[in-house]
């Protein structure tokens, strides 16, 4: 007589809740990791908001508002106090784009490199999960989190600005396209570099050497943000879209890259 | 018995290296199957092979009634796997580890904590259920590793080493256990170092190296080896005289020297040996005792590896 196995392959959504449970359990146990996600953006946050405030008490000197002018012609005309603090707060929510390029990171190099190190990729490949699905729930877990603190962050420094700062910099913190932003660009440039972070671990065993690649990930974000501040480019709904839609398109190719690098004879054979 | 893994010249190559060359094997359901072989057999290999984690080069295999290459999730979903490393979430508790384990094996909430509990109990872990991974010693995770990969109930259990740095009580739990796997109908594939263990335990054994080079029950191979053997313990000491009227009776094949006794290899040890004893006594020698000697499995495979090299 033929004995029986209890095994089947897992649904969907429960591979994907155990895998996040597990994942988020391993990073809330892990200090270092937890203090490498939450200090980003509590820096920025702390410090637009401080700028701000600081933009609010302070008029600006003659010579900081011709400055002012010459870099964002956007915002020539207005009264210098308001349009200081306008362009503060317009400046702070450039670097809120940063942080969905580097706290995911983290977690996603951890994520993989971790369960390199402590071999658990092994049994974890021998369940009936597919590597795909796998690599799914993986990229969930980091991006969640990631995607949520970027959304706390900016919520955080929505109302505080609103509540301290002038008119403009209320409009420039409200304004469609920073929201478009920060709802739909946020996790599209968190999914990027999770898939990123997943790529490059497939590759190396440190994490500090896979971080210091990965980083990079940063670089084009803070060019466009630093031409958008110098007033060499004009950011509009438009340009937006754009980087939107070719983002999606990235994240797509990064994702199949990912996932042809995590299969698992590569990982069983190739990784060391 | 019904077969649970058939290979056909199943071959693994990892560029000129051939790792595993078209095997041949059947393996039955409810045996414990010894896999032996030294370093670098690719005795790895061909469990990964069997386990649906890494493709065959070449070659056909059944496992569990599913076909290799065509229906690995269904495999990996018959068959448990031990691997060298116990590979456990360190940070997390041990009741979470196995809940974890049995989600991914396709088992609902109820029955995954039913069965982690069940296992935690079965090794002797329970009492530390809710303590983190890291605080256990060697012998304990790989208790908690074999847990993990019996969790979801496999037809066929491949255990590599699974005994290795255990103490004699844990490891006496692990083969209570691989005992129990059998009882209740299941397939054990162990690949393992311990020659006494697999002695114990198996029903059938193979030498690997890259293919199956003899396979057989350890009785079988035992007896291939030198017949049934007759150990001579005379006072004080053998001689050379004695060694020599020994080797001069007939159906006598092999007589040697070992730890101060005579050791006799013949065809038929029942009617040889009161010939043996006849000629020692005419020679004057003093026999303390003659008892049978039986071969251990550790002479059995020194000599295969031997002859292969």
């Amino acid at each position: 007589m033929t004995v029986a196995t209890l095994a089947m392959r897992p649904q969907r959504v429960a591979l994907v809740r155990a895998v996040c449970v597990r994942e988020w359990r391993e990073a809330l146990g892990n200090k270092l990791l937890v203090g490498m996600t939450l200090l980003p953006p509590s820096v920025i946050l702390a410090a637009g908001i401080a700028a701000v405030a600081a933009a609010a008490v302070n008029p600006p000197s003659e010579r900081d508002v011709q400055a002012l002018y010459a870099a964002a012609p956007a915002v020539a005309g207005l009264d210098p106090k308001e349009a200081v603090q306008g362009f503060i707060a317009t400046y702070f929510l450039i670097l809120f784009m940063l942080i969905p390029t580097v706290v995911p990171l983290t977690m996603a190099i951890y994520s993989v490199i971790g369960e390199k190190s402590a071999r658990t990729l092994e049994p974890l490949l021998a369940t009936p999960v597919g590597v795909g699905e796998l690599l799914f729930a993986k990229s969930l877990a980091s991006t969640v989190p990631s995607v949520i603190v970027t959304w706390a962050a900016y919520a955080i420094y929505l109302v505080s600005v609103i509540s301290i700062g002038s008119q403009a910099a209320s409009r420039a913190v409200t304004a469609p396209r920073w929201i478009f932003a920060i709802v739909v660009m946020v996790p599209l440039l968190t999914l990027l570099s999770v898939n990123l972070g997943i790529l490059i671990s497939t590759r190396v065993n440190d994490v500090r050497v896979a971080q210091q690649i990965g980083g990079l990930v940063v670089v084009p974000v803070v060019g466009i943000g630093i031409a958008q501040v110098t007033g060499r480019v004009v950011i509009d709904n438009q340009t937006f879209i754009g980087f939107a839609s070719f983002l999606i398109l990235l994240d797509l190719a990064v994702f199949f890259m990912a996932k042809f690098a995590f299969q698992r004879e590569n990982i069983l054979v190739r990784w060391r | 018995m019904q077969t649970v893994i058939r290979t056909d010249k199943l071959t693994k190559r990892f560029g000129t290296l051939t790792a595993v060359d078209r095997l041949d094997l059947e393996v039955r359901e409810g045996e414990v199957f010894g896999f032996l072989g030294p370093n670098g057999a690719g005795k790895t290999t061909t469990l990964r092979l069997l386990c649906a984690l890494i493709a065959p080069t070449a070659g056909t295999a059944e496992v569990a009634g599913h076909r290799l290459g065509k229906e690995d999730p269904e495999i990996r979903a018959s068959v448990g796997i031990l691997t060298e490393q116990p590979g456990l979430y360190e940070r997390q508790s041990a009741i979470e580890n196995l809940v974890f384990f049995a989600t991914l094996y396709g088992l609902d909430r109820t029955t995954a904590a039913k069965q982690a509990t069940h296992f935690l109990q079965l090794m002797g872990l329970w009492e530390r259920r809710d303590e983190a991974v890291a605080t256990f010693s060697r012998g304990m995770k790989q208790k908690m590793a074999i847990a993990r990969a019996a969790l979801h109930e496999p037809r066929i259990l491949f255990l590599d080493e699974p005994t290795t740095g255990l103490d004699p009580d844990a490891a006496k739990t692990v083969r209570e256990f691989i005992v129990a796997l059998r009882g209740e109908g299941r397939t054990v594939f162990l690949c393992t170092h311990n020659l006494d263990e697999a002695d114990r335990l198996c029903d059938r054994i193979a030498f690997f190296r890259h293919s199956i080079i003899r396979i057989d029950t350890p009785d079988q191979l035992r007896a291939e080896l030198y017949g049934r053997a007759t150990e001579i313990r005379l006072l004080p000491t053998p001689r050379a005289e004695d060694l020599a009227r020994i080797r001069a009776v007939n159906g006598v094949r092999e007589a040697w020297l070992e730890n101060g006794s005579i050791i006799v290899a013949a065809d038929d040890p029942l009617r040889t040996n009161p010939e043996l004893v006849r000629v020692l006594v005419d020679g004057g020698a003093q026999i303390a005792y003659v008892s049978e000697r039986k071969a251990h499995l550790e002479d059995v495979y020194l000599k295969i590896v031997e002859a292969i090299r």
